[in-house]
């Protein structure tokens, strides 16, 4: 794909190119930085006020026993899954356009799911014996976990999945952190080295660093494709009406790399800009990322049209009431912005002109992501207002300390993404080199 | 790793005079020990890596790895099941789930297969190594190197090496 971008930089521009903005970002990355730590705050005072109050605070109830601190748990997990998604399928397919940002998808996905695993912490109120019901940790009374459960399936599967995509993304970055470390002294250098684990270049270290680097994206890619089957089990393997059926995984996973190529395209787009590598994330790479968002949005409108006819056709009265609620009951409202975010708003992808225009490309996918939460939130709440029994039925609104929480969310994962951006190049300089036209002395006489 | 040894290093620009050089000097004994180095994984040099290392031993350690998390991964559901069973729809204790457990063996498997491939990748690289010798200060840029130990930089050697294209050829 990367071959047809004509390039105007050689390889010998990229690590001074990329470096180079890291020394002096556009100051809109200190005012981003500064919202990002404020809406942190925010959370982090909502999430006390929860502590010290108890979880009456929130608008959890009887029937509703997941609101929106499960929503946002699975819309991070979701965001998490472009990063190695794009790190290891497309590399896996030889996808050449991925190069160039697959450091900032694989930063995005690092900081997602840390985010995410705040979020089971957060929803059981209290936090500090909540180690012994989500690990297999030895305890007083000698009680195990259940494996059986789903939600313990969920705990291993999100933990191997940080720990993989934190191994793949810092392994990407060592070649990097040796390209620093030779452009700086002193102490500097001393750190550089020391992260780089004294990485020098040589073929011995090249040669078993691809080896293990293919071996790495083959155990990822099942991995990626695992992690949010198993969050949509947390669902499916229950029998509540709206959530058990066997569509869930392919449609969560679906779902889950729609919202994170929508979240890389708002990211990468500030952020190449705030550090001036508009030469090296080229608009080419960025239609690419365009296409792959709009090919997910259409499997995630035809699990939706699915969901419903499967839903009619069952028979099964019960889980047909609410799907047709879904659509006009009381959270219709919510329905209808994730049918028209997620798979109205990205048709506009088909038009090569609109995917040329990045203002419009970035609103469509800050839509997508609003869209993606709306769906969770569907979901989760929409099928818990009302199960089989009418007596039990209820409703459900989130409280400000859940809004403020959420923001908070979006604060901690910001700042780190930032912080991270601020002192490690956001784009793989060793990987976007080998997209690059090779330095050869024939093509260089040739002209 | 040759952070001790003295001969000549020389860079090159091009990597076609690159991979000239090198497939022009294997098995030369007055190139005995050379070392290779690159800014970034091309395709032609992994294959002269394939050529001369072989395949990458990575792969055991990740199979290694992988095999012991699947055993791990069943091994630990089994043993905690077995020492406090969780009676279910009153089926009697030492039925084991075991389509249940194919997640958490998955997962293992997964993870300490992740685990032992990036310690291949580091045992095999000979990483971490605090005490490396930067040969070249562009390596890790735009330059490709060859150090060739215990020659002199007036040498025949180093006239080759400049006939391929070298840039520049100096002893240390």
């Amino acid at each position: 794909m990367s071959d047809l971008v004509a390039w105007d930089k050689t390889i010998s521009d990229v690590n001074e190119g990329i470096l180079v903005g890291l020394k002096k970002p556009h100051p809109s990355f200190y005012v981003a930085l500064s919202i990002s730590v404020l809406c942190l705050i925010i959370g982090a005072i909502c999430w006390a006020i929860e502590i010290t109050y108890g979880m009456g605070t929130t608008g959890l109830n009887n029937p509703v026993y997941w609101g929106v601190l499960i929503t946002d748990f699975v819309f991070w997990v979701g965001i998490g899954h472009a990063g190695t998604l794009i790190s290891a399928i497309l590399f896996l397919f030889r996808a050449k356009w991925r190069n160039s940002i697959n450091r900032s998808a694989e930063a995005m996905t690092v900081f997602a799911v840390i985010t995410a695993g705040l979020f089971p912490l957060i929803h059981v109120g209290r936090v500090w014996v909540a180690a012994y019901w989500m690990l297999p940790l030895p305890n007083t009374n000698n009680v195990w976990v259940n494996f059986r459960s789903p939600l313990m399936w969920d705990v291993f599967a999100i933990s191997t999945y940080l720990t993989v995509s934190l191994l793949f993304w810092y392994m990407g970055l060592v070649p990097d952190l040796a390209s620093m470390r030779d452009r700086v002294t002193g102490y500097k250098r001393i750190v550089f080295n020391f992260m780089s684990f004294g990485w020098t270049g040589s073929l011995r270290q090249w040669h078993h660093y691809e080896a293990g680097y293919g071996f790495l994206a083959a155990l990822a890619t099942p991995l990626v494709l695992s992690v949010h089957s198993i969050v949509s089990w947390d669902f499916a393997m229950s029998m509540q009406p709206g959530w058990h059926t066997t569509i869930f995984p392919p449609y969560f996973v679906a779902g889950a790399i729609l919202s994170g190529c929508a979240m890389v395209y708002t990211l990468v787009l500030p952020l190449r800009w705030m550090f001036r590598l508009e030469g090296f994330i080229r608009k080419e790479h960025l239609d690419c990322l365009l296409k792959l968002t709009l090919l997910t949005s259409t499997i995630v409108a035809y699990a939706y049209g699915i969901e419903f006819f499967v839903a009619w056709y069952s028979g099964n009265e019960y889980e047909w009431a609410i799907f047709q609620k879904r659509a006009v009951g009381p959270y219709a409202f919510y329905f209808w912005v994730m049918v028209a975010c997620n798979c109205i708003f990205p048709m506009a992808f088909w038009s090569r002109r609109l995917r040329a225009n990045t203002a419009v490309c970035f609103i469509v996918c800050l839509l997508v992501n609003v869209g993606m939460w709306f769906e969770r939130y569907n979901i989760i709440v929409s099928s818990l207002v009302e199960d089989f029994l009418p007596s039990a039925w209820g409703h459900y609104e989130p409280t400000w300390i859940e809004m403020g929480i959420t923001l908070g969310s979006f604060g901690w994962f910001f700042t780190w993404l930032l912080i991270f951006c601020r002192f490690f190049p956001l784009v793989s300089m060793s990987e976007l080199k080998l997209i690059m036209p090779k330095p050869l002395r024939k093509k260089s006489e040739g002209h | 790793m040759s952070r001790y040894k003295k001969g000549i290093i020389a860079s090159f620009e091009y990597l076609d005079d690159f991979c000239s050089v090198i497939k022009s000097i294997k098995g030369k004994p007055e190139f005995l020990g050379h070392e290779i180095y690159s800014p970034t994984s091309y395709h032609e040099l992994m294959e002269i890596a394939e050529d001369s290392m072989g395949p990458s031993p990575v792969r055991w350690f990740t199979l290694i790895g992988a095999l012991t998390g699947v055993t791990a991964g069943f091994g630990m559901c089994l043993l905690l099941d077995y020492d406090w069973p969780i009676v279910v729809g009153g089926k009697t204790a030492g039925i084991y789930s075991l389509p249940a457990y194919f997640i958490f063996g998955f997962e293992v498997m997964v993870l300490l297969g992740a685990i032992a491939t990036i310690l291949g990748m580091l045992v095999m690289g000979r990483l971490p190594n605090p005490r490396s010798w930067v040969l070249h200060p562009r390596i890790t840029d735009d330059r490709f190197v060859i150090f060739v130990p215990d020659v002199a930089d007036d040498g025949e050697e180093a006239q080759l090496l400049k006939e391929f294209g070298a840039e520049e050829v100096y002893g240390v």
